[in-house]
């Protein structure tokens, strides 16, 4: 393990070396490029691999068209000079710490690298393109994204891999683009990654993503060695839809339904549970234990967004319905509403082709500040099952040094129930509050 | 090892990669410094005009882009591109070197113009191109056409007289127009408001950016002059291009804007909302952009 960080260290050192500074290089509406800018080529002459960078390219080029573009912006990406090839390798670190002020039970103040991702993506042979995203913040290899995608038949593209199942606005930003550190309470209902098969389909202003997924990867590496857990795995089938009939760079109006259906494994057993919207504590106070004789779970999502220049707001609403042999069947369901005020001037960059939020780039040399408030709500209490129900308020504020650098921090205040008490391992109607800290990078 | 071996590999994939000059094969050149989101761009639409001609012969779709103009005016004279996707200025250049063509008019982002607007605080008392003499104008940099080359020629065409100055704090003779390159719109737009530059000029359409021209900057600043518009964008075609290949893209391109097939296409393709024909003056405005840079590199 030492060794492939040491390589990978090596890797981006190299790549820093060889572009020697982050390249920001704003072209205007209609600019003729005339320089290499910060950018390097390498060019194919006679066997050789000459390498020319950061020169005014006034003279004329009679050589063959096959450069290699090499840029950086703190990783590395690589380009042949018809597209049909590239390579890019980047990564981030998350470093978060909290402190609680508790009520009835002890969470724990702390703090813990969130998130240590290292990341390859690129296309090659013109169709095909693939990433690999590994996350090293539990001191193990923890697969994230490892696909291969066709992407000859725009606006169609299949992929295969490991991946995120298509559901929920906020699981499919990413989270170094995320307004909050955490996603809210509802997203413990999100599928999330899964091996399978998806394929997804982009219009002018509509997105059509779907998939067939079995569990996901890391689950069954933790279950590899349990002689207990030879059954047939689960399966799963998840869709998402949007349309954002506005979307400019400083508005946007999105709506979005996703829907998922997945058969459980030959165990039958199932089991939600959340956190508080903070990482650091291990005390899941929602709980639903685990309920055997389930044999499936059906998703449904509704999720709304709207960007009106350093204003936003942002909403999902989530409902699982489990269906249980010889029990009734639960329906759980959570909600959130966030609103985002930057201070600054910026806007949250919408993406349109892939219907999620994207990366906020500062107006001013000193940055931007966001301000942000969120209301979130997760009821497991039905038919039964007293798996608690908690509504948490965040408020948030966000310094972003340039497009790669943030710093964050949320205050929340939490509001359990009775039965919002870890599956009884701790007690009900905790009412902490905590503020947290997050510290930013990625390249 | 892993990434080292992926590393190599894909390089000696990248340098292994050769171009192309197969007669059944069609390619779009562009001048860029990001290919990899250019091919994004360009790979849906090669492959959608590709489509429409394989009774021409065109069995492949192929996309080049070059690093300066120069470059894809040589790729374009050696017949390695067919067909160009660029601004004005871009295929004014082409054209005297390389002897493109231009086909039709992009409506990039959906726009099928814009212009040059000069702008200053409202309480200056500049209100006319006249005003600027012996004072300072903030503009983008040598390469730019609507915060360089446009500006400057509108204020050569009334009679003024430019100076380059090595910083916006130098004052020019009075009877002439100081001009510094501020590298970047945003910068332009803040000399103007802390009163350093007496003037800035950019697009008309950066001037409705808010990271060009952030809204506390607007408020306080007002446009005194526009120089008349410029096409936005256009595709071109090599001059010896087959005469029905020509004339099939030219009919595609045309058909774009109304076939339902084509919106995901159109919107990859540079959010462009259609294409359409030029009028014989509105070309050779465009290939007289290349008079305007001489006449502007002379004066300057």
């Amino acid at each position: 393990m030492k060794k492939i960080v040491l390589m990978l260290l090596f890797s981006c050192f190299s790549s820093v070396l060889l572009g020697q500074q982050q390249i920001s290089m704003p072209v205007s509406v209609d600019r003729a490029p005339q320089t290499s800018g910060g950018r390097f080529y390498l060019q194919q002459q006679g066997g050789t691999v000459g390498l020319q960078g950061n020169v005014i390219s006034e003279t004329h080029d009679t050589s063959q068209s096959q450069d290699v573009m090499i840029s950086t912006n703190g990783g590395v990406e690589v380009t042949s000079s018809d597209g049909e090839f590239s390579f890019q390798f980047g990564g981030r670190v998350l470093i978060d710490a909290a402190v609680y002020s508790e009520d009835k039970n002890t969470l724990g103040n702390g703090s813990e690298l969130r998130d240590i991702r290292l990341d390859i993506e690129g296309r090659f042979y013109a169709d095909f393109i693939y990433e690999l995203s590994i996350d090293f913040s539990d001191g193990e290899a923890d697969i994230k994204d490892a696909w291969l995608a066709y992407d000859a038949n725009y606006p169609w593209r299949y992929t295969i891999g490991h991946f995120k199942e298509p559901f929920s606005l906020e699981e499919m930003t990413g989270k170094k683009y995320l307004t909050f550190m955490e996603r809210a309470l509802p997203n413990a209902m999100v599928p999330g990654r899964s091996l399978g098969f998806g394929m997804s389909w982009v219009g002018g202003q509509t997105t059509f993503t779907a998939g067939l997924f079995g569990d996901d990867y890391n689950d069954d590496a933790d279950d590899a060695d349990d002689a207990d857990d030879e059954g047939d795995e689960g399966w799963g089938a998840t869709g998402r839809l949007t349309y954002a009939p506005l979307a400019d760079e400083r508005s946007a109006l999105h709506l979005g339904l996703a829907a998922s259906y997945r058969k459980l494994d030959d165990e039958q057993e199932f089991r939600f549970d959340s956190r508080p919207e903070s990482h650091l504590t291990d005390i899941r106070y929602l709980d639903t234990g685990k309920l055997n004789m389930s044999d499936s779970l059906t998703l449904f999502g509704l999720e709304g967004a709207w960007v009106s220049g350093s204003l936003s707001f942002q909403g999902e609403w989530i409902q699982a319905i489990l269906k249980r042999d010889e029990h009734d069947n639960p329906r759980f369901s959570g909600w959130y509403l966030l609103g985002s005020w930057f201070l600054t001037g910026e806007s949250r960059q919408y993406k349109q082709r892939s219907g999620r939020f994207g990366r906020v780039r500062p107006l001013n040399d000193y940055g931007a500040v966001e301000l942000a408030a969120r209301y979130s709500t997760m009821d497991l209490n039905d038919a039964g099952i007293e798996g608690g129900t908690s509504d948490n308020i965040t408020l948030g504020v966000n310094w972003y040094l340039n497009p790669q650098i943030r710093l964050m921090a949320n205050c929340i205040i939490v509001e359990n129930d009775i039965f919002a008490d870890a599956d009884g391992d701790v007690m009900g109607e905790d009412e902490p509050a905590l503020i947290q800290f997050r510290a930013q990078a990625d390249f | 090892m892993l990434l080292l071996l992926i590393l190599g590999c894909s390089l000696a994939a990248l340098q292994a990669h050769a171009s192309s000059n197969d007669p059944q094969t069609l390619v779009i050149g562009k001048i860029s410094h990001n290919p990899r989101k250019h091919y994004q761009y360009l790979k849906p639409m090669v492959k959608y005009a590709v489509e429409r001609m394989q009774d021409l012969g065109i069995r492949k779709g192929k996309i080049l882009m070059a690093r300066s103009k120069e470059q894809l005016a040589d790729m374009v004279r050696r017949g390695e591109v067919d067909w160009v996707t660029e601004t004005p200025i871009a295929a004014a250049y082409l054209r005297e070197k390389s002897g493109a063509e231009i086909l039709l008019r992009k409506w990039k982002k959906g726009v099928p113009e814009y212009h040059s607007v000069f702008f200053s605080l409202k309480q200056s008392n500049i209100n006319k191109l006249e005003d600027l003499r012996g004072k300072v104008i903030a503009l983008e940099d040598p390469a730019s056409t609507s915060a360089f080359y446009l500006p400057v020629n509108a204020m050569l065409e009334k009679g003024l007289r430019l100076i380059k100055l090595r910083s916006v704090r130098e004052k020019p003779p009075a009877d002439r127009v100081g001009f510094v390159f501020a590298r970047e719109e945003i910068n332009i737009a803040t000399l103007v408001d802390k009163g350093l530059a007496d003037a800035g000029a950019f697009s008309n359409l950066d001037w409705g950016k808010e990271d060009h021209l952030p809204s506390k900057y607007r408020n306080n600043i007002s446009i005194f002059k526009r120089t008349p518009p410029i096409i936005r964008a256009v595709e071109m075609v090599r001059q010896d291009i087959d005469p029905a290949i020509r004339e099939r893209l030219e009919k595609i391109l045309l058909h774009a804007g109304n076939d339902p097939h084509a919106v995901s296409v159109l919107h990859a393709y540079q959010q462009t909302k259609k294409f359409d024909k030029l009028s014989r003056d509105q070309i050779d405005s465009i290939y007289n952009l290349r008079h305007i840079m001489d006449v502007v590199d002379q004066a300057l």
